[in-house]
């Protein structure tokens, strides 16, 4: 157990780098806008100008809660694995293909839909973790290559063999009513996917943290030559946990689809693979906190998208915002200074506390 | 100038590394010009951090340095080497392979123009130091094929080269043989004749009574005086480098070896460097007996632990574990044999540092039925398991939930060892056990290492730590260039003066000597 206020040196620590992450965003906005302060009012509290608004933050946070989760877990093996983005894609797709083609009861249809979206998800996490085991491959390289061939895959699907000519853009035919996934609010975007996805993020920690599988993934993580030592397989868990990240990330694509959309038309990257990143690395690999790490980045991404439309301010400053906090994040140095500070006060303290232990003892004796 | 009686003078000095450690605590260490100043301890009493912090390698957290009475922040190893402080590090810090002349020029090259090295220049320069100050080395000759000995004399070149003053030798005889010592001491005199100041920091009793004028015991982290070395006898240093009289010895009854359980046959290995490691190794290790590996380090003992443990694979020959061939298997299997190994460097393989005890003691175990409930883990038998281990092997800690790296070396040693040792090994390959480790550690690891040989484990022990392998093993081999060069049945009729001479190579027993260990007939 760390000590309680080690612990709390990690939020602060956290919260530091979100506030300077703010502060970054705060000198461009006043630096490039003539109206700077209603800019930072769309962008920090325009999500929370109607209730519709706050279910569009929530429906947001669907689809990378699944790759944040994803991510999580992948990291925690410290796999480098960016194929969320394609993952999501591919599952979604096949999701889509089933919930328009294959009629069935609904709620059966639905877990159908999204079983087919997570096999998909998990073979193709398949090749990483295969080339990573067997050849020593680099996981990110192939996994970043591999988003672009599974984008150009599923677009070769959808023009040449599912599309709806009748429409004016490349989609597909519309689901069949069985397969949707129901809002929870009429008339508002977020639907009952972000109850799967808040179960997924229990179901994850209990994966990581109470089975062994989810241990050996921990642990070949921190230390791969412990767990070979230790009888670990290693390279086994390192296929087992790409594809558990690509389990989660074709399962958010179907959720995200029958949940918000009524036809397949993602015809570029979505995006939602990289922000699974952010959250992963927010939430610290824990896949408990990316749920709250969502409802947070999915709130900001909404704020910039509104401070892009009434204000002079680009919605790009998100991504900045984000690499800020990246670096913050990343920097292990960052307020060292500071902990190393706490340390040797604890440290002292704890000396201290042994030295009087001794003398009271000593006391004792003496009596 | 404050006080120009001291060169060296380091006042108060506190150090807390940031896992919270206190290695330094209040520390006062005075040296007089001049002096072999012997600076003692036990494994992790401080004795290095408070050097590192003179080399400018580690800076302290309070207190003041003083050299030659002049107060100096000394921020790099750069700033202490100017200032005249000099350090020869326990694990060298040579190129391999670059030439001892170019290691002792290395990063001040004497120059041909601007651009090249003067390379002759750097062989007179290191033959006309090695011929100054009687350190006899060949400039010539690459790092990698020199002696240990040879080895230490450059590094003290080195310091030597770059105008060290005042030489820091860190635990400089741990390396050596008998032999080796024996002439470094004299070396070590001769500097000192010639002006130079010497801090030795050892714990070995005899060696400072042989060739230290002064002396200053930590213990704890904190300073338990100075002393001149004559007024002082061993007893009494003993007492105050452990707080109590240390019992050396390790009881044990007479082995009763029964069946073979780790035979080694004719093991040959070649690394990638092109150099045979291992060449034609045999022998045998029997239930209920300890069987020492004493060597200098780099003479084949890594690469066979290694091999042992299929960390890499021989060129030829066989090893079988209760008659099973274990070549190729995966460690899993391994430890459904029983095979138990406590590595060389824990850190690496030992555990996984941020994680807790628990999931270190568990880790070769943790998918075993009775900590699974379905596809969960029965946290409860976890939990009892964890807390088993570390009330049986005394691991010192707030609770089992805290992370390893927080704990001291001895402690982490425990965790490694509480694993290996609870799975009922019917082997136990044991690398350096008790290296860099409290005194009070090493006691209990090497009493149950006895306890476990003698309720049947065979042990195969690894170090290079003479008295270790000589007080534990019941018969020993010595190694020598990758060949087994001696082997003594019983180790309490040996002589550890011949044994050097096995380790440095210039003796060795006949063929049908060092088969014995094979025990076949």
């Amino acid at each position: 157990m760390k000590s309680k206020s080690l612990r709390l040196f990690g939020y602060v620590r956290g919260a530091a780098a979100l506030l300077v992450a703010f502060l970054v965003a705060l000198v461009l906005i006043f630096l490039s806008s003539d109206q700077p302060l209603t800019a930072l009012r769309y962008m920090i509290l325009g999500p929370a100008a109607s209730w519709s608004k706050v279910c569009r933050v929530l429906a947001y946070m669907i689809p990378i809660t699944f790759t944040g989760l994803g991510t999580c877990i992948m990291f925690s093996a410290n796999q480098f694995n960016l194929a969320g983005e394609g993952c999501i894609s591919a599952g979604g797709f096949v999701g889509a293909l089933v919930a328009i083609y294959c009629p069935m009861p609904t709620v059966l249809h639905q877990i159908v839909c999204i079983l087919a979206g997570a096999i998909i998800g998990g073979l193709i996490m398949l090749i990483p973790g295969f080339l990573k085991t067997k050849w020593g491959v680099s996981e990110m390289v192939v996994s970043l290559m591999l988003n672009y061939i599974i984008l150009d895959v599923t677009m070769q699907f959808l023009t040449q063999n599912f599309a709806d000519r009748s429409q004016g853009a490349t989609m597909t035919f519309p689901y069949k009513s069985t397969a949707i996934i129901p809002k929870i609010f009429k008339g508002e975007q977020v639907s009952y996917g972000i109850f799967i996805a808040i179960a997924m993020a229990v179901l994850c920690w209990f994966f990581l943290y109470r089975t062994k599988w989810g241990y050996a993934i921990r642990m070949v993580g921190i230390n791969k030559e412990f767990s070979q030592y230790s009888g670990i397989k290693v390279g086994a868990i390192i296929i087992l946990c790409q594809v558990v990240g690509g389990i989660l990330a074709g399962m958010g694509g179907v959720v995200t689809q029958l949940g918000y959309f009524s036809q397949y038309r993602w015809t570029a990257l979505t995006g939602y693979g990289w922000d699974g990143i952010t959250l992963a690395i927010l939430a610290a690999n824990n896949p408990i906190f990316i749920p709250v790490a969502a409802f947070f980045v999915a709130w900001l991404q909404y704020g910039c998208e509104l401070m892009n439309t009434w204000t002079t301010v680009p919605v790009e400053m998100m991504d900045l915002i984000s690499v800020v906090i990246f670096l913050f994040f990343a920097a292990e140095q960052f307020l060292s200074g500071f902990r190393q500070k706490l340390v040797v006060r604890e440290t002292k303290k704890e000396l201290a506390e042994k030295a009087a232990q001794q003398t009271g003892k000593g006391g004792e004796a003496h009596v | 100038m404050q006080n120009s009686e001291y060169v060296v003078e380091m006042r108060g000095i506190d150090k807390i590394y940031p896992n919270g450690i206190a290695a330094n605590q209040g520390v006062d260490f005075l040296v007089k010009k001049g002096e072999i100043h012997a600076l003692m301890g036990e494994n992790g009493a401080g004795k290095s951090t408070l050097m590192k912090m003179l080399f400018g390698m580690e800076q302290p957290t309070n207190g003041e340095i003083y050299i030659n009475g002049e107060k100096v922040a000394l921020t790099s190893p750069t700033v202490a080497i100017a200032h005249g402080i000099g350090m020869v590090h326990q694990h060298f810090m040579l190129v391999p392979s670059l030439t001892v002349a170019e290691n002792v020029v290395l990063g001040m090259e004497p120059r041909k123009g601007k651009l090249f090295v003067d390379f002759s220049k750097a062989i007179a320069l290191t033959e006309e130091y090695s011929k100054k100050f009687n350190l006899e080395v060949d400039p010539n000759a690459k790092v990698m094929d020199i002696p240990v000995g040879m080895k230490q004399k450059v590094e003290i070149l080195k310091a030597l080269v770059r105008g060290a003053k005042i030489l820091i030798l860190d635990e400089p005889t741990a390396v050596l043989t008998t032999q080796e010592t024996v002439e470094l001491f004299r070396e070590l005199v001769h500097l000192k004749e010639q002006g130079y100041t010497i801090i030795f920091i050892s714990h070995k009793l005899k060696e400072i009574k042989e060739i230290t004028d002064r002396m200053t015991i930590l213990r704890g982290g904190r300073s338990m005086g100075v002393y001149n070395t004559a007024d002082t006898s061993e007893q009494e240093i003993s007492r105050l480098m452990v707080g109590r009289d240390v019992i050396l010895t390790v009881q044990k009854d007479q082995a009763q070896p029964t069946a073979p359980v780790l035979q080694v046959r004719e093991l040959e290995y070649t690394n990638d460097w092109n150099r045979k490691m291992l060449n034609k190794v045999s022998f045998t290790v029997r239930k209920g007996e300890i069987l020492g590996i004493a060597g200098v380090e780099g003479n084949g003992q890594r690469e066979l632990v290694d091999i042992l443990y299929n960390f890499s694979k021989p060129d030829a020959g066989q090893v079988t574990v209760g008659g099973k061939s274990t070549l190729g298997l995966h460690q899993d299997k391994l430890r459904d044999m029983g095979i138990s190994l406590i590595p060389e460097d824990r850190m690496i393989y030992g555990i996984a540092d941020s994680a807790s005890i628990e999931e270190n003691v568990i880790s070769d175990r943790f998918d075993k039925k009775e900590f699974n409930n379905g596809p969960l883990f029965n946290m409860k038998a976890i939990h009892a398991e964890s807390q088993r281990l570390v009330e049986e092997y005394q691991v010192l800690c707030k609770s089992p939930q805290q992370q390893v790296k927080m704990l001291s070396g001895g402690n982490i040693q425990k965790v490694v060892v509480a694993r290996e040792f609870s799975s009922e090994p019917v082997l136990i390959i044991a690398d350096q056990p008790t290296r860099g480790i409290d005194v009070g550690a090493t006691e209990f690891i090497r009493k149950k290492l006895v306890e476990l040989s003698r309720a049947g484990a065979a042990v195969l022990l690894v170090s290079a730590d003479l008295n270790e392998v000589i007080e534990l093993s019941d018969s020993l081999v010595v190694f020598h260039g990758g060949e087994i060069v001696a082997y003594f049945e019983d180790t309490k009729k040996m002589d550890e003066m011949e044994m050097g001479e096995y380790m440095l190579g210039l003796k060795r027993q006949s063929p049908e000597e060092v088969r014995r260990v094979v025990h076949e007939k």
